[in-house]
């Protein structure tokens, strides 16, 4: 990855009347990178992206393409393009005089429109349907002519605001990968929008993770998942469970109580302190803790250091590749998904008292 | 009832005549009826005191060519043309202005918009006429008190006082075709105007003009049609020197008493009308009245 940065934002606000729509981030978007702006509706990454493109003008703090600062810079003078969540086609305009809009704008020679169109309908494989209507077209084609409307500009940084929103799940799935090959291929910097975890994890490079106006964890989707530093993130990306105890051991490797006689480890994130006797919670991945019948232990290498955990099975759910577990740990509800080939993990019945277990640097050590 | 019933049921079509019936009786007996009487008088000769004699003629429409009269329908499709233009000007940026607003404010303003127009039309024009006479008249007046001119400007009795009194007249019509047009525009097609590198001037050439083109086209017929036979304001405003075809159709039946060259020219008219319908459906051509 390179190391140049496409966009950064330094210390950007965004206010409408008294509402704090982005509250002071700051991001570094490097070139060539897929980024994906993460987080629930009203968390203002879509305010953040209307920034870049300059449809929005931040409060206070500094937006820069290329190192050059945009301030007052109107949309048509910024090197970006917009892909729009409900696509905004021109209704009166046929699919290629949609995608010339942008170049006829910047007076690009006449043949060279013609070429570019062609190529840019090629690349979004609607060569044919240049004298289609958007009226005419389904929801997928409408959005792969707003992505070739946007792209034939070149733009240094194409923003996305929630482009796959408005499609049905299979057709999205399937836009997903699309999308993730084009950006390969033209190997432009997206930024891209949206409230789908799944989503952001399987196309980014890189995502930034936003709640009530702030940036809460940046980093790459793995790191976003298996190291969330804190109770949001983990929450919002994925599925956990969520343990309330004490602090009773500081370190790398926390301890902590979650019962009586129940102590079990945690890994600490980095940049935080925990100290002795703080209440903290414990957040442990579904697929990462193992279930057994009573006092066993599971049959995984190194089992005999895992956390270990007394629990009731209060439900079983069987899901096909996957069995799932709804465990009580006191009244605390911790499921567990094991995949369906699991033996020790079939001999639980509801009603049985079992142990859970996991290891120690899985499980993330969150404040309250 | 159930073999009636049955009967609707089997023929959907039949409740539709059914339900068509009062309406087309009242078109047939109060418009399409007069209109064939009218258009028969056109070609008999005139009675002495009103009224017809039943003798074919096509003298009638003859005479609507001779020099005198085609020179004001000329001056009346002159005066309904600027009417339409000046009103299009005024109006597409109040339409735009009402439009771009909050919902609750645009519900506001349409009303204000509406609220002088509940007054009597002859009132409002007379309002005008004390507005605009020349020597009496409040701006003249007050122009002269205030030392700004010496003689009082030319502002009754020409075509200047005839089409003011029409723009007032006939703005709303123009108004809110073009305000229901811009009003649903989706704002992100002007973002994303915008973003893909137009700067203000070229995002209403490109994208909000031809997006509120019907309604431009259906306000431009809503004012010019009834500017066109206006009789009433060029009556009053027009200080009675300057006269439009109205005027000349409503004197050949109230006071020349000759009704057949009346209704000749009235058909005359209405045929200047149809063409003009006609090119609108040509502006705004299938494709563009599906979309919208």
């Amino acid at each position: 990855m390179s190391e140049i940065n496409a966009v950064e934002l330094r210390n950007v606000v965004k206010r409408f009347g008294h509402v704090v729509a982005v509250n002071g981030i700051s991001l570094r978007i490097r070139e060539g990178e897929f980024f994906s702006l993460l987080g629930p509706s009203g968390c203002g990454k879509t305010t953040t992206l209307r920034m870049i493109a300059g449809l929005e003008l931040p409060t206070s703090g500094s937006v820069m393409i290329y190192g050059e600062e945009q301030g007052y810079l109107p949309p048509y003078q910024r090197p970006v393009n917009t892909v729009f969540q409900n696509y905004a086609l021109f209704p009166h305009m046929t699919v290629a005089q949609n995608v010339a809009f942008g170049m006829e704008m910047k007076k690009v020679p006449k043949e060279e429109i013609k070429r570019r169109v062609a190529e840019a309908l090629e690349l979004v494989r609607l060569t044919g349907k240049e004298n289609r209507r958007p009226k005419q077209l389904s929801g997928g084609q409408k959005q792969r002519v707003a992505l070739a409307r946007a792209l034939v500009n070149r733009p240094k940084v194409l923003l996305l605001d929630e482009p796959l929103g408005a499609l049905d799940l299979k057709l999205r799935k399937a836009m997903q990968s699309e999308l993730k090959a084009l950006q390969e291929r033209v190997g432009i910097t997206f930024i891209y929008v949206t409230h789908d975890q799944e989503e952001a994890l399987v196309m980014s490079d890189r995502i930034a993770v936003m709640n009530e106006g702030d940036v809460l964890q940046v980093g790459t989707p793995e790191e976003i998942y298996e190291m969330p530093q804190s109770r949001f993130v983990a929450d919002f990306i994925g599925k956990t469970n969520f343990l309330d105890g004490e602090v009773v051991e500081v370190g790398e490797r926390a301890k902590v109580k979650i019962a009586d006689g129940v102590v079990v480890e945690a890994s600490v994130p980095e940049g935080k302190t925990f100290s002795r006797g703080e209440r903290a919670v414990v957040s442990i991945r579904p697929e990462k803790v193992y279930i057994t019948p009573e006092g066993e232990l599971p049959a995984a290498e190194g089992a005999e250091a895992f956390s270990h955990v007394p629990a009731k099975l209060a439900k079983f759910f069987y899901v096909g590749a996957e069995r799932r577990y709804v465990a009580l740990v006191g009244d605390t509800e911790v499921v567990v998904q094991v995949q369906n080939v699991d033996r020790s993990a079939r001999r639980c019945q509801v009603g049985d008292n079992v142990t859970l277990h996991w290891r120690g640097d899985q499980a993330r050590l969150l404040k309250e | 009832m159930k073999k009636l019933i049955a009967l609707f049921r089997k023929r959907p079509s039949l409740q539709a005549w059914l339900l068509l019936l009062p309406s087309a009786l009242w078109l047939f007996i109060f418009f399409i009826a007069p209109l064939f009487i009218v258009l028969i008088y056109s070609f008999l000769e005139r009675g002495t005191y009103g009224g017809v004699e039943w003798h074919f003629t096509l003298e009638n429409y003859r005479r609507t060519f001779d020099p005198l009269y085609f020179k004001t329908f000329l001056r009346s499709f002159y005066i309904a043309a600027v009417t339409t233009i000046v009103t299009l000007l005024i109006g597409y940026p109040l339409a735009y202005y009402i439009a771009t607003r909050s919902p609750k404010r645009r519900g506001t303003l349409v009303l204000a918009l509406m609220i002088p127009f509940w007054t009597n039309f002859l009132v409002r024009t007379y309002a005008w006429l004390t507005l605009l006479r020349k020597h009496t008249g409040l701006i003249n007046v007050t122009l002269m008190s205030l030392g700004w001119i010496d003689k009082p400007l030319p502002l009754f009795g020409n075509d200047f006082a005839i089409i003011v009194g029409l723009v007032y007249g006939w703005l709303p019509d123009m108004v809110l075709p073009i305000y229901a047009a811009l009003e649903r525009l989706d704002r992100s097609l002007l973002e994303a105007a915008e973003d893909l590198y137009a700067s203000g001037p070229n995002v209403f050439r490109r994208v909000i003009w031809p997006l509120s083109l019907p309604g431009v086209v259906a306000g431009s017929m809503l004012v010019f049609i009834p500017s066109l036979g206006a009789f009433v304001t060029p009556a009053i405003l027009g200080g009675g020197k300057t006269l439009m075809i109205g005027n000349i159709i409503s004197n050949q039946f109230l006071a020349a008493h000759d009704w057949p060259f009346g209704a000749a020219l009235s058909f005359v008219m209405m045929a200047v009308m149809l063409v003009a319908t006609l090119i609108y459906f040509r502006a705004t051509s299938d494709e563009e009245r599906r979309q919208l």
